[in-house]
C-alpha cells in the first residue's frame, strides 16, 4: 500500500506561466529526505481498468534529494491587534455582540489581552460547560469570575466584563437578546480582585483565541466558534448600560477620551483587515480567513445582502478549525523552461522504495499557456474552482447522507484516512466547520490531498482521463486555468479555435461565464465534456490568487445551508447560489443543465432522431446509431452517469440546439437535484421521470461557432475503454476535429 | 442550519423477510427490489452500529474493512483480517454485520 501522506505539501503559485518560478512548501513529520521528481501528468488514475497512472518526466535541476522536516499547522481563526501602549489601561472594560457556535466541551477566548504562558492579563470567553467567564490576572494572583447559566448556542447574547484598578472590582454581564422560550441566560457577577493590576507587556489584543506568547504576531489558542459583533474597549469601568449603548452604536464618538478601540467588522469585507474607529486606529488582522459578511445582532431581515446595508452584518464567524496558509517555509524553487508545454504538472516525493510501504506523494501545480503565447488551436481549461471547491472534502467521513446519496458501502483511500486524522488541512466547501457552519472559503496555500494522482477521482483524477485521450489521438492542446479566465476574460478564449472544459467545470464566477459567452459568440468552439456544469456562482478573491468563495444559500444541491441573509460573498458583495437562480442558467451557455445525480451505475445513450440530422452527419460517422452509446466506462459502467444535464428550454436551451441522444432510463438510483421539483410528490426518481437524465446536445453559436455537450461527468472516463477505440472517443474525436476546422456550420440560420 | 439527523430514517425491519436477505446475498451490488432499497437506505442513512466504510489496498483489487469513529481527528478502526478483493463481497459482509446488529439474527 503506497503511503500518500507521508510528506505532503503545495506549490505557490499553484498556476505558473513557463519562464515563471515555482516553489514547494513540504513537510514531513518522519522522513529527514525523499527523492523529488517533477512529472507531468498524462493520467492520475491508478486503476488497473483503465489507462493507469502516467507520468512524463522531462528532467529538471531540483530532480533528486531533497531535505524535509516537519512543519506544523496552527489552524483557528483569530483577530491580533498588536500591543500599543493604549492597550493598557490601569482600568477598563470591554464589550460585544457573541453567537456561540459551539459553546460546549473546551474554553474559549472571546476578547483577550491575555497571555497562556503567564496565566496574567484579562480575557473574557466560554467555559468548558459554556459559562461565560471573565478572568483577570496580574503576577500577585487573580479572579475568575462565571456568569451562572451557559450560553445558549446560536443565540445572540450582549456580552461584558469591567474592571476598576483603584478598588479591585471586577464585573461580568451577560444578556439574552432574546430572552423568552426559555432562552434568557441572562446573569450579572459582581467581584473582588487584586488592585492595580500590572499587565503583561507586549501582548496582543486577540479576538476568538488567546495568545500563547509575547510579540505582535503570537501563537494563539483556545480559538472561539462563532459570531462577534461590535467589540468595543473603553479605559475606564463603564456601567452595563453606557457600554451597551456603545456597543450598539454603529459609530462610537471618537472623541470620547474614555474610547479605546471601537471596531467595526462591516468594514473592507474582502480582506484580512479589521478597522477601529476610535482616534486610536488599532486595527487588526484576521488570521485563517474567519467568515466575513455575516449577519450582526442588529440583523432584522430587512435585506438579505450585505451590499445592501452592510452596518447589519458587522459580525465576523470565527472557527476554531478556519486554515487558509500553512505558512511552510519555501523549500525548493523550480524555474519552468521557457519552451515546456503546458499541462498538469507535479512534484512526486518517493522515499522507502522497496519497503512495504513505499512513500509516493504528489504536489500538484498547473502551467498554464499564457496570455498572448497560445501555441495550439485547442484548450483544455483546467477546472481550478472545482478543484478548491472540492479540496480535502471530508464529506464522505462526515456527512450522514453520503452513504445513502452513493448507494454503496463507502471505500476510502489513505488520503481520507489520513484527513480523518489531520483535519488541521483544512476542508472544503462541501464541508462543514467542528461547530455545523459551512465552509465557505477554499485556498491552495495548504495541501490539497484530492487535487493530484493517485488522489479521489473526482474531480481532477477524472479530468486527466481526457488528457491521457488527447495525448493517445496526438491532439495538440494547451493547458489554461478557470482562474486566469476570470483575471483575463474572454481575451484569453479568444486566442484558440475549440476550447474544452472537462468533467465537472461546476464552479464559475460572473466573469467567467461572462468570458465564455462572450467567447461562443464571437464564434469560439466549446466542447464541454462533462456533467453538472456551469452550476455555482462564485468569486475569486479581487487581488489574492487562488482564493475562492462560496455562499450555498438555500437551494441547488448542498451539503450545508447557508443562514438567512447570508447569501452574500464577501470578496465581491455579489450573490451566490445556483446561476440558475441568476438569469444564467448553464442551459443557455451550454445547451444542458444539471438534473440529477445517478451513483448506482451509469448508463448507456440511446441515439434521438436527431443524430440523423443530415447537418450533423460528421458528428457521428463511423457511429452505428441503432447501437447504444457508452455502454461501457470506467465509472459505473456507462458514459451518462454520476451527475448528468439535459436539454430545457424553458431554461434556455437555444432552439438550433439538437439533441442528438438520450440517457432517460436511470431507473431508481436517478435522483433529481432540489431545484428540478416544484412540488412534492412521488414518481420524481429516474424509473418515472423522464426528466432525470443525460442528453447529448449540439447547437452552432453566432460567428461560426459552435457547442457540443455531453451532460455526465461519468463521459470522461469512457473514452479511454477498449484501448480508446469505443463510441465515445469516436463521437468526442470527429466533434473535436470538426470544431478545429474553421469551415460554418450551414443549415442552421435558413 | 438544516441538519441530517442519523435516525431519521425509520423504516420497520422485518427479522423475518429473509428474502430480502437471500436478495442481498444473490446481488449486493443491485439492481434491488423496493424492499431491498427501504432496508438498504435505512442501514445506510443510520450507519447502524458505527459506519463501517473500507479502506483501498489496491485500487480496483483489494479493499480492506474499516470503521469510522464518529469523531473528527480520532483514527479510523481498522480490521486488518478483513480484506475483501471485490466491492460486492465487501457489501455484502457489511449488510450481514448490519442486519444482526438490527435483528440479532447471525448470518452465515
Amino acid at each position: 500500500m503506497r503511503d500518500t501522506t507521508a510528506v505532503l505539501g503545495y506549490a505557490w503559485p499553484l498556476v505558473v506561466s513557463p519562464g515563471e518560478s515555482v516553489s514547494f512548501h513540504l513537510s514531513s513529520p518522519g522522513l529527514t529526505q525523499a527523492q523529488a521528481k517533477i512529472v507531468r501528468v498524462r493520467c492520475a488514475d491508478p486503476d488497473p481498468d483503465g489507462p493507469g497512472l502516467k507520468l512524463e518526466t522531462p528532467g529538471t535541476p531540483i530532480d533528486g534529494p531533497v531535505a524535509l522536516k516537519d512543519q506544523p499547522i496552527h489552524p483557528g481563526a483569530a483577530a491580533i491587534i498588536a500591543d500599543v501602549p493604549a492597550l493598557s489601561p490601569a482600568s477598563f472594560s470591554a464589550g460585544c455582540f457573541i453567537w456561540p457556535t459551539a459553546p460546549l466541551g473546551r474554553e474559549q477566548s472571546i476578547l483577550a489581552r491575555w497571555r497562556a504562558d503567564l496565566g496574567q492579563g484579562w480575557r473574557l470567553g466560554l467555559d468548558e460547560d459554556g459559562h461565560l467567564v471573565f478572568e483577570v490576572a496580574g503576577a500577585d494572583g487573580g479572579l475568575t469570575l462565571r456568569v451562572a447559566r451557559p450560553a445558549i448556542e446560536r443565540e445572540w447574547l450582549f456580552v461584558a466584563a469591567s474592571y476598576e484598578a483603584a478598588s479591585g472590582v471586577v464585573t461580568l454581564t451577560q444578556r439574552s437578546l432574546d430572552p423568552q422560550g426559555g432562552r434568557d441566560t441572562s446573569g450579572h457577577v459582581v467581584g473582588h480582585g487584586p488592585k492595580t493590576v500590572a499587565w503583561p507587556r507586549d501582548t496582543a489584543l486577540v479576538f476568538a483565541a488567546q495568545a500563547r506568547e509575547a510579540g505582535s504576531d503570537p501563537l494563539t489558542e483556545a480559538h472561539y466558534d462563532g459570531k462577534i459583533d461590535r467589540p468595543r474597549l473603553f479605559s475606564t469601568a463603564l456601567a452595563e448600560e453606557e457600554l451597551r449603548r456603545a456597543c450598539e452604536t454603529l459609530a462610537p464618538l471618537p472623541s470620547d477620551p474614555r474610547l479605546v478601540g471601537a471596531w467595526d467588522f462591516s468594514r473592507e469585507m474582502a480582506g484580512d483587515a479589521i478597522r477601529d474607529v476610535s482616534t486610536n486606529r488599532l486595527d487588526g488582522r484576521l488570521r485563517n480567513m474567519p467568515m466575513r459578511a455575516m449577519t450582526g445582532a442588529n440583523w432584522d431581515g430587512s435585506v438579505v445582502q450585505w451590499r445592501e446595508r452592510p452596518e447589519l452584518y458587522g459580525a465576523i464567524h470565527f472557527h476554531s478549525d478556519d486554515m487558509a496558509d500553512c505558512g511552510w517555509e519555501q523549500g525548493p524553487q523550480f524555474t519552468v523552461p521557457a519552451d515546456w508545454r503546458s499541462g498538469f504538472y507535479a512534484l512526486r516525493l518517493t522515499a522507502r522504495e522497496g519497503s512495504e510501504d513505499p512513500v509516493e506523494s504528489y504536489v500538484s501545480f498547473f502551467v498554464r499557456a499564457p496570455l498572448g503565447q497560445a501555441k495550439s488551436k485547442l484548450a483544455l481549461v483546467a477546472s481550478t474552482a472545482t478543484y478548491q471547491a472540492y479540496a480535502n472534502s471530508a464529506l464522505r467521513l462526515d456527512q450522514v447522507h453520503a452513504e445513502a446519496m452513493l448507494e454503496g458501502v463507502i471505500a476510502l483511500s489513505r488520503d481520507d484516512a489520513y484527513l480523518q486524522e489531520h483535519r488541521e488541512l483544512g476542508l472544503s466547501t462541501y464541508d462543514t466547520h467542528s461547530d455545523g457552519s459551512g465552509w465557505c472559503y477554499s485556498t491552495a496555500k495548504r495541501p490539497i490531498l484530492n487535487m493530484r494522482p493517485l488522489g479521489n477521482t473526482f474531480n481532477y483524477v477524472n479530468d486527466t482521463h481526457i488528457i491521457d485521450w488527447l495525448e493517445e489521438l496526438s491532439f495538440d492542446y494547451d493547458v489554461i486555468t478557470d482562474c486566469d479566465i476570470d483575471r483575463h476574460g474572454a481575451q484569453l478564449l479568444k486566442a484558440y479555435d475549440c476550447v474544452i472544459t472537462p468533467s465537472h467545470p461546476e464552479y464559475y464566477s460572473l466573469n467567467m461565464i461572462e468570458a465564455f459567452d462572450a467567447y461562443q459568440r464571437g464564434g469560439g468552439r466549446h466542447v464541454y465534456l462533462g456533467g453538472n456544469g456551469f452550476y455555482w456562482r462564485i468569486a475569486w478573491h479581487p487581488t489574492n490568487p487562488h482564493e475562492m468563495e462560496i455562499r450555498r444559500g438555500m437551494s441547488g444541491l448542498r451539503t450545508w445551508e447557508g443562514e438567512a441573509g447570508e447569501n452574500g460573498l464577501s470578496f465581491t458583495g455579489e450573490p451566490s447560489g445556483l446561476w440558475r437562480t441568476h438569469g444564467r442558467p448553464p442551459q443557455r451557455l451550454v445547451g444542458v443543465g444539471f438534473d440529477a445525480q445517478v451513483f448506482t451505475r451509469s448508463y448507456p445513450y440511446e441515439w434521438l432522431e436527431d443524430a440523423r440530422d443530415p447537418r450533423v452527419a460528421w458528428l457521428v460517422e463511423g457511429v452505428d446509431l441503432a447501437q447504444p452509446l457508452g455502454d461501457f466506462g470506467l465509472r459505473g459502467g456507462g458514459a451518462a452517469g454520476l451527475e448528468v444535464d439535459r436539454v430545457e428550454p424553458a431554461l434556455g436551451t437555444p432552439p438550433h440546439t439538437l439533441r442528438l441522444a438520450t440517457a432517460d432510463q436511470l431507473d431508481y438510483g436517478g435522483v433529481p437535484t432540489l431545484e428540478e421539483l416544484r412540488t412534492l410528490h412521488r414518481g420524481v426518481m429516474g424509473d418515472q421521470n423522464a426528466l432525470v437524465r443525460a442528453d447529448l446536445a449540439f447547437f452552432p453559436t453566432a460567428a461560426g461557432g459552435a457547442v457540443f455537450s455531453t451532460g455526465s461527468i461519468a463521459w470522461a472516463c469512457a473514452l479511454t475503454c477498449y484501448r480508446y477505440e469505443n463510441s465515445v472517443s469516436r463521437v468526442t474525436e470527429n466533434v473535436l476535429r470538426r470544431f478545429l476546422d474553421p469551415a460554418p456550420f450551414e443549415g442552421f440560420d435558413d | 442550519m438544516l441538519v441530517n439527523y442519523p435516525d431519521a430514517a425509520h423504516w420497520p425491519v422485518d427479522p423475518t423477510r429473509r428474502d430480502l436477505v437471500e436478495e442481498m446475498r444473490a446481488r449486493p451490488r443491485g439492481p434491488h427490489s423496493h424492499d431491498l432499497q427501504r432496508l438498504l437506505h435505512r442501514m445506510r442513512w443510520t450507519g447502524v452500529g458505527k459506519r463501517y466504510v473500507l479502506i483501498t489496498l489496491e485500487p480496483g483489487r483489494r479493499w480492506m474493512l474499516a470503521r469510522l469513529p464518529g469523531r473528527r481527528g480520532v483514527p479510523i478502526e481498522t480490521f486488518p483480517n478483513r480484506v475483501f478483493t471485490s466491492l460486492a463481497e465487501a457489501e455484502w459482509a457489511v449488510f450481514a454485520m448490519r442486519w444482526e446488529a438490527l435483528t440479532g439474527q447471525e448470518l452465515d
